[in-house]
């Protein structure tokens, strides 16, 4: 062999080392990331780990939790966050069982889909179960995958704890303001420095919208009171120290209590209360409700005065009663007598109460009581021979019991003796008001004629003395009878309290009839 | 693929052997056509090969680790294994005189 022969034959030889330190070097330093092997039909390109490479770092730094299961359950893979998720070191998930992650039902379900896998990725949400034994809730999909030609899953976990938490809190919080809407009292929530956090729809009425975020003390001035038995009203308790008292745990129960808003300055409320506490009893409010019992207040007071009233009137008439069994007993021929007089006498008494009744104890028109007085003797059919006339005439109540036993008397006697004694008579009742002194004054003339001849009675009968005796000590006036040859003409007179409202009204009703 | 920037026959014929898209491939036929731009400008030709398609290519230059780039001229034959992101090694391992970076001096 020449030198250069020698030379070419060295090259040659030495040829395939450069390539292969290349090659290795390549492979060593990641270069390369496919390589070329021999199989039993020629040359395969096999693609290195190292393209999977940047896959597997998407995967580990994905921000949901991944991990790939075999067959026997056993964890090949898990990425950061679902190591981070159950509470585990990164490189302590591989290798342990599934059933260490996801509850039993589920682990159930994970053992099917590895011998029968899904056809697509399936959607389930699960509890999953941390190194401590906790619980999370977690969306899983799962689809099936080919490894090693063995079937697997490849598993996604997303952690749902805090799209729980924040549903739990969205439903709490729709809870809360349900109720608070439909609630007929006013609720208020404060939070732990005293500031009003919710209202009810009647606590905004009561303090307005804008309360919100204010402190309490300065939504809601109240002080709670205590009724003596005179019923005078005293604070004992101010608003900061109701909210002091229940943020510091204490309960308050039924507390009556004045609300002075610029919205209420009347009201009487009850107040119940208590500490807002949450799910480790710890105080983070309070919640005051106010009942508003204002009216159920003056319902009361106008009971108690009602129930005083009608204690008095029946004892009143009770009075009347046993003063007219009494007199016209006396007076009284013959039992039925006495039974005609006293049943008619009762019948005018209880007219009278009838008509109060009917109006509720207030007024009644001097109209109503002459028209129902004399009803009984307006004979159906016949000639009107009777007539009344007068304006609009407002009575106290105190006056109608014995203005209608008088009307009842003379009416009674007109009828017996007088002009509605027989065919012809006529009887005239009108009245007016006038002036008298300082004050007003009914005048009522009774005026019967074309009765029979009569004669002024030998004895003055129960009658005219009832009628004298009223009118001079119950209605505070005066009875002037005279009994003229064709019937009895008399005038009543009686004050009536120097009322605008009733002076207006008997002008205003002056022209009828 | 072949580049050709000659009407003439070149100085240098390359071919480069890839596998599909793997990221190394993909970077070497970038960092290629980087490089001959620069150097070689109208003096290559450059075959670029894929063995994903046709795996028995590999035995003609046997290639045994991919990307591998061959010098097949001029002769000897060169190779360069990798993705030919470090250029000066490239230069070397091919026998290419660098061309001075513009505005620097020769």
């Amino acid at each position: 062999l020449s030198d250069h022969d020698a030379d070419d034959e060295l090259r040659k030889l030495t040829q395939p080392l450069p390539d292969a330190e290349e090659t290795v070097r390549a492979i060593y330093h990641g270069a390369v990331d496919a390589v070329v092997v021999q199989g039993p039909r020629g040359p395969q390109i096999v693609t290195l780990k190292g393209s999977e490479e940047p896959y597997r770092i998407l995967v580990d730094r994905m921000t949901e939790g991944a991990l790939t299961v075999g067959r026997d359950g056993t964890i090949l893979f898990a990425n950061r966050r679902l190591a981070q998720m159950s509470g585990r070191p990164a490189d302590g998930i591989a290798g342990r069982h599934l059933g260490e992650f996801v509850t039993e039902p589920f682990a159930e379900l994970m053992r099917h889909w590895l011998d029968f896998p899904p056809d697509k990725a399936v959607r389930h949400e699960v509890l999953m179960r941390r190194a401590d034994g906790s619980h999370f809730p977690a969306l899983l999909w799962v689809g099936a995958i080919v490894l090693d030609q063995l079937p697997a899953l490849l598993i996604t976990a997303t952690d749902l704890t805090a799209q729980k938490q924040s549903e739990q809190i969205a439903a709490a919080e729709q809870f809360v303001r349900s109720i608070l809407e439909q609630a007929s009292d006013a609720i208020i929530v404060c939070d732990r420095a005293g500031r009003v956090t919710h209202a009810s729809w009647a606590a905004q009425e009561l303090i307005g919208d804008a309360a919100i975020g204010t402190r309490f003390v300065e939504a809601l001035p109240l002080s709670g009171v205590e009724t003596g038995a005179d019923k005078a009203v005293t604070p004992v308790l101010d608003a900061g120290t109701i909210v002091d008292r229940l943020l510091g745990g204490q309960s308050m129960r039924n507390i009556e209590m004045r609300v002075l808003t610029p919205r209420r300055t009347d009201g009487f409320f009850l107040l119940n209360g208590g500490p807002l506490l949450d799910s480790q009893h710890m105080t983070v409010g309070c919640i005051v409700t106010l009942t508003d019992i204002t009216e159920r207040r003056r319902a009361e007071e106008k009971q108690t005065i009602l129930v005083a009233e009608l204690n008095h009137r029946v004892k009143n008439i009770l009075a009347i009663v046993r003063a007219v069994a009494t007199q016209t007993l006396v007076r009284s021929s013959s039992l039925s007598a006495f039974k005609e007089a006293f049943d008619g006498r009762l019948k005018a008494l209880s007219l009278a109460h009838d008509i109060l009744t009917s109006i509720r104890w207030g007024r009644v028109e001097l109209d109503t009581l002459v028209e129902e007085s004399l009803a009984p003797y307006r004979a159906a059919g016949s000639a009107p021979r009777i007539t009344t006339d007068g304006p609009r005439v407002l009575l106290p109540t105190r006056t109608v019991v014995p203005l209608s036993m008088v009307l009842h008397e003379l009416a009674t006697n007109a009828a017996k003796y007088g002009a509605l004694s027989v065919e012809r008579g006529n009887l005239e009742v009108r009245w007016g008001v006038v002036e008298r002194g300082s004050g007003h004054w009914v005048e009522l003339r009774w005026v019967e004629c074309d009765g029979p001849p009569t004669d002024a009675p030998v004895k003055e009968g129960f009658g005219t003395k009832l009628i004298r005796r009223s009118v001079s000590y119950d209605l505070d006036g005066q009875a002037d009878l005279s009994f003229a040859a064709d019937g009895l003409k008399g005038t009543l007179a009686f004050p009536i309290p120097e009322d605008p409202a009733h002076a207006t009204a008997s002008l205003a009703a002056a022209g009828r009839r | 693929m072949t580049t050709t920037e000659n009407t003439g026959a070149p100085d240098y014929n390359l071919r480069l052997y890839v596998a599909g898209q793997t990221p190394k491939s993909v970077a070497a036929i970038a960092n290629l056509k980087k490089l001959c731009e620069r150097h070689l400008a109208g003096r290559y030709n450059v075959q670029v090969i894929d063995l994903m398609k046709d795996p028995a290519l590999a035995q003609r230059d046997q290639i045994v680790a991919i990307p591998t780039l061959i010098r097949q001229l001029p002769e000897p034959m060169k190779r360069v294994i990798g993705d030919l992101s470090n250029s000066d090694r490239v230069l070397v391992g091919l026998d290419i005189e660098p061309v001075a970076a513009p505005g620097t001096e020769a």
